[in-house]
């Protein structure tokens, strides 16, 4: 029987408004958009390698902060500092994301059943974001260990690590998903807060943002598997001529 | 172009009233005429072809909101939805998901909807004063007026509930449909509720923040109601509520 | 048995029934409502124009007052109206729609200063008050004096069904959907409740009521092609008839709107015409000012009905593959003005025809629309035979409308007869106790059931679908917008032989629980009851009066025929109902019966007309010159309401005036 005599619910204390919700989906979005444009300045940052070793070599010692050291070659601690806040940063933004996770079969089941019944891009894109997530919980972190530990980047250390190190899977796998992660990361942010009315044409620069995010970040990629290639070992670290 | 062709329906049978009955995908052909909606194709195919098939529609006009179904992946209202409008000759219909199943095409919107509308309290609660009838009535701003009518044209269709992802996956997450309404209120003048108020109801996780703004409400919606404009809205202005508190 | 008792029964969630709930609940009654359907989507959602109460805010309304709406009424009724239940109503039209401004509709409002509007082809700009700013403002409709229309752009219905619901919702007022109401418990006396049949689980219950109030809609659905929703099929009419006690008033008066689209006959709103838009012909031609020089497209409903299918019958109509048919043009009026103030017609245009009507002419034909006739009740809506039955909305008779209804009467009929008629359905409810006669809904349930049974295991041929179809296409052909006698008698043969038929029904599914072909098949057989008193009414009626124009009768006998007809069905096995008539008093008219103002004046008239015009001048000449309007009105017809609705309403003129006579003393 589905007619019934309705009468008002008293209101559930689950109805009630819980000021940490509002606080931690405010702080998804902010740990979010960090991150995002984090990440845009990083994959420019390290693909200077396109434009030679010394392009790099000289970006590097100027985020290491070349300029306040007497010897003129930064301070490398400077990105275990960078790593240690951004892991922070990190942590933070997915135990509030965690909050979206679907956790229950049942949801799971709904979850795919809903994208078969119903044909809709942006749920898709979120789809895909979803399984993004999940995949750079375990990636990220490795990723930030990584610098944590041994943070020597250069044209040449950074090229051993990728090519004799065999990094270079983690990156294929981290380049893509943080990618498709962050760009339409972004775009969700600037659409669930009322950023933009200017939803589709936003939507259409998204997608030309990621093409080119990850032509760059493979080009890059390749190019630090060429120099990693014709590097000897032990690899000495490089410097300008 | 549209005469001639004959259409296949695969629809979703199920009876969940019938002991043993499960749910079945059946096809039916019918040839197209012109002008065919989805209501006339499925009132045709009652009368002549199976007497047993369940669907619902009312004013057949895009007024009502009776008739939501999936249209080959598409939630929308059946009986404005010509069947010339596909090039395939192919027609699928689903029930709304996410609603209780009545049978084959027909669910209970009507239960849900008002469920929300008592557990969000989606009325108008009116200002103490100048509610004598036989006066004058009080002043309000036309733009306002206007404002309000274009977000009071949802016709609780459902479309909104099933075509979101969010909605399927927590049971408990009020879905567009109410929040559209309380957002509707909020704006009105001669609502009594203060921010703090509707903070109380939809300042959670299973009401505004619970949205993930995958957008398929706004993307399917028949009426074209500002959804994503009118969550963001609330979104900022629940969050600004607890600053200030 | 399940049997629920409650104290105030409503059956039709619509405005109507909504707004009667609503009063009962109001008085700490124990209230119910069963419907079809969610509330929300019942048909009163589908008003798209607006409703017509005489606030007079905007500055083509000014000088409005509920004497003007009276008149407008009953002119407009043909004089087949009950003045006083119009009266009642002209005067609580203003209070219905302040009334639901408080609950929340957004009224359209009046913005000060200079505004374009369309009339009569012409772009005009009328300059609007400071003052009434921002109070409700109103639309030109047909057959009115005065822009009277108070609207929300074109989905008035909608708005107003929503708060109407909204509001029942608040008070915590029950509704039982998916229930159909199909049997009237009774003993020829006292009406006791309903039995009805749950749509989903197939289950019968009695619904046990100190009062039953049907507010079920119209009847539209006995025609073949209706403006209608799919359910205004006219089965609370029908329950009423198969007491065999309960009346049906003047049910052959059906009004044919002049534009709905071709073919589906989705209507487009008389706000088109009302905000300016023409009637053109095949070659483009306006043709309305041939026929209509003074009122043209905004002549009342039945007129341009009338004079689209004579214009069409000349051959001047656009050939299509459905029959010929006209155009409306609303692209005068400006995409800007489309776009906002009938934002349904374009989006009906665009997904029912194709087209855009910014740009393209709108392909329309007269078609039924609305039901004037129903439920006989009195001025308190309650049924004459059946104590404890009310009936109210374009269900009842309660003859506001006469043989015409004007547009925009219809909307303020549900929510102003609710609230009027709400507050006698309370009083009943107070002074009355609840009876329970176990036998009596034992044998109503039984008779109901023995009917379900015959159609599922019974040995009957008749498919209720066929049976429809045929008796829709009877209706159709014979009993439309001009009517004649042999057509006429055809139409009741052919529908007494439906009914013969129908008692030998049979269906293909045997299920007993959701089966939309029982559904079908138990309303089938009550439609074609109803549609006989349709038919057999206008067989009867040798006149043309309002939307019951007869070709073979074309004058107006006031002589004769100024009578409601009542129909009713006593014995269950007649193959037609009892017809006879009730008259109206033109000695008690406080406006007699005079030239509607279309065409030539063929009216025969009433011998007490002449008697009635010159007592009214003598006692307007006893009240003397400076006797005002309220004065008037009382010596001439006095009316009766509930008092919390007696007080005068005030608008804007009033208010003004004060602060005038404040300044200068």
């Amino acid at each position: 029987m589905t007619t019934k005599t309705y009468v008002p619910n008293p209101v559930s204390p689950r109805v009630l408004g819980h000021h940490w919700s509002a606080k931690a989906d405010r702080l998804q979005s902010a740990t979010g958009v960090l991150m995002g444009v984090f990440l845009l300045f990083h994959l420019h940052f390290e693909s200077s390698i396109l434009l030679g070793k010394d392009a790099f070599y000289h970006v590097v010692h100027f985020l290491e902060g070349s300029i306040f050291s007497d010897d003129g070659k930064g301070f490398p601690i400077i990105t275990q500092i960078i790593s240690v806040f951004m892991l922070a940063v990190f942590v933070l933004h997915a135990l509030t994301a965690l909050r979206r996770f679907p956790t229950q079969l049942g949801q799971w089941r709904a979850l795919q059943s809903s994208l078969n019944t119903i044909r809709h891009s942006d749920t898709r894109i979120w789809y895909f974001q979803l399984l993004t997530g999940a995949a750079l919980f375990f990636l990220v972190p490795v990723h930030l260990f990584e610098m944590i530990q041994a943070p020597n980047i250069g044209p040449n250390m950074s090229a051993e690590r990728v090519y004799h190190d065999n990094t270079w899977v983690l990156y294929a796998l981290l380049l893509p998903a943080v990618v498709v992660h962050a760009v339409f990361g972004l775009y969700r942010v600037a659409v669930k807060w009322g950023l933009t009315f200017q939803r589709h044409k936003l939507r259409r620069f998204a997608h030309g943002l990621m093409i080119y995010l990850m032509v760059l970040g493979i080009a890059s990629l390749m190019c630090y598997l060429l120099i990693g290639s014709e590097l000897t070992l032990p690899v000495t670290p490089y410097s300008p001529s | 172009m549209s005469q001639g062709r004959t259409l296949t329906f695969n629809i979703f049978r199920f009876d969940p009233q019938q002991p043993g009955d499960k749910p079945k995908m059946v096809s039916y052909q019918l040839d197209e005429t012109p002008g065919m909606t989805v209501f006339i194709a499925l009132n045709r195919l009652r009368e002549e072809q199976d007497s047993s098939l369940q669907f619902d529609f009312v004013c057949r006009a895009g007024i009502c909101g009776s008739c939501a179904m999936v249209i080959n992946g598409m939630p929308t209202l059946a009986c404005r939805t010509l069947t010339s409008k596909f090039s395939d000759a192919t027609i699928t219909l689903m029930p709304l998901p996410g609603f209780e199943l009545i049978g084959d095409l027909s669910v209970n919107t009507g239960k849900f909807m008002r469920e929300i509308a008592e557990r969000l309290k989606l009325w108008l609660h009116p200002r103490g004063d100048g509610q004598d009838i036989h006066v004058l009535e009080a002043p309000m701003d036309p733009e306002e007026a206007a404002r309000l009518y274009e977000l009071e044209r949802c016709v609780e269709c459902g479309v909104c509930v099933s075509a979101c992802a969010t909605k399927q996956m927590r049971e408990t997450f009020v879905g567009a449909v109410g929040l559209m309404k309380i957002a509707r209120f909020e704006l009105d003048s001669r609502d009594a509720r203060s921010v703090d108020d509707f903070y109380h109801v939809i300042g959670n996780q299973d009401g505004v923040f619970g949205c993930m703004t995958l957008l398929g409400c706004q993307d399917n919606c028949p009426k074209d109601l500002p959804h994503m404009q009118q969550i963001a809205y609330l979104r900022r202005k629940m969050s600004a509520t607890l600053v200030s508190c | 048995m399940k049997i629920i008792y409650t104290d105030s029964l409503v059956v039709g969630a619509g405005l109507a029934g909504l707004r009667v709930a609503i009063a009962s609940k109001e008085r700490g009654l124990d209230t119910l409502v069963l419907s079809l359907i969610p509330a929300k989507r019942s048909h009163s959602a589908a008003a798209q124009g607006g409703m017509q109460a005489s606030l007079g805010n905007t500055v083509k309304g000014m000088g409005d007052n509920e004497d003007v709406h009276f008149q407008d009424t009953v002119k407009g009724s043909d004089w087949g109206c009950d003045q006083q239940v119009a009266r009642m109503f002209a005067h609580c039209a203003p209070k219905a729609v302040r009334e639901l401004a408080n609950w929340g509709v957004p009224w359209t409002r009046v913005t000060q200063g200079p505004r374009q509007v369309v009339v009569n082809a012409e772009k005009v700009t009328i300059e609007e008050a400071e003052a009434a700013h921002g109070l409700i403002n109103a639309r030109d409709f047909g057959g009115t004096k005065k822009w009277r229309t108070c609207y929300t752009a074109d989905g008035t219905g909608h708005s107003l069904l929503y708060a109407v619901d909204n509001k029942a919702i608040s008070m915590g007022i029950p509704v039982h959907e998916r229930m159909e109401a199909l049997k009237i418990i009774h003993d020829g006396k006292r009406c006791h409740g309903v039995i009805a049949r749950c749509l989903i689980t197939g289950e019968l219950r009695a619904y046990i009521a100190k009062s039953t109030t049907i507010a079920t809609g119209g009847y539209g659905r006995i025609y073949e092609v209706s403006t209608n929703a799919i359910i205004c099929e006219g089965i609370g009419q029908a329950m009423a008839l198969e007491t065999g006690v309960a009346t049906l008033g003047n049910m052959e008066a059906v009004q044919f709107h002049p534009t709905a689209i071709v073919p589906v006959g989705i209507l487009t709103t008389e706000g088109c015409r009302g905000d300016g838009g023409l009637l053109r012909d095949v070659d483009g031609h306006r043709f309305m000012p041939d026929y209509e020089p003074d009122k043209k497209e905004l002549a009342s409903r039945d007129v341009v009905s009338r004079r689209m299918t004579e214009h069409m019958r000349k051959g001047k109509g656009v050939d299509s593959p459905y029959g010929p048919h006209l155009w409306l043009d609303i692209t005068l009026l400006g995409r800007e003005h489309i776009e906002t103030n009938l934002r349904e017609v374009q989006e009906i245009c665009e997904y029912f025809l194709g087209i855009d009507p910014a740009v393209d002419w709108i392909p329309v034909r007269p078609t039924q629309h609305y039901s004037m006739g129903g439920i006989r009740t009195d001025a308190t809506g309650e049924s004459p035979q059946l104590k404890g039955l009310f009936s109210v909305g374009e269900a009842a008779c309660w003859d506001m409308h006469g043989f015409n209804r004007l547009g925009g009467n219809s909307l303020a009929e549900t929510v102003v007869a609710g609230m009027i008629i709400g507050k006698y359905v309370a009083d009943f409810g107070e002074n009355n106790d609840l009876v329970v006669d176990t036998r009596l809904v034992e044998q109503a349930m039984g008779e109901l059931s023995t009917e379900i049974d015959a159609l599922i295991d019974g040995h009957g041929t008749e498919s209720p679908y066929i049976l429809k179809q045929e008796m829709q296409r009877i209706m159709m052909d014979y009993v439309g917008i001009f009517r004649n006698g042999p057509e006429l008698d055809k139409a009741v043969e052919g529908l007494k032989a439906l009914l013969e038929r129908s008692r030998n029904l049979i269906v293909k599914n045997k299920k007993r629980h959701a089966n939309p072909e029982l559904v079908e098949a138990l309303r089938v057989r009550r439609m074609i009851k109803v549609a006989l008193t349709v038919a057999c009414g206008a067989a009867a009626r040798t006149e043309s009066r309002g939307a019951h124009a007869r070709e073979d009768f074309p004058q107006r006998n006031d002589r004769d025929w100024l009578k409601r007809t009542l129909c009713c069905w006593p014995d269950a096995n007649a193959l037609e109902p009892e017809i006879h008539y009730e008259d109206l008093d033109v000695m008690q008219m406080e406006l007699p019966p005079g030239y509607r103002g279309y065409g030539i004046d063929n009216t025969i008239p009433h011998p007490d007309t002449a008697t009635r015009e010159a007592e009214i001048a003598v006692k307007l000449a006893e009240l003397g010159e400076n006797a005002d309007r309220y004065t008037q009105q009382q010596a001439l017809m006095p009316f009766e309401l509930p008092q919390e609705l007696m007080p005068k309403n005030e608008r804007l003129i009033d208010k003004l005036s004060a602060q005038v006579g404040e300044k200068n003393s």
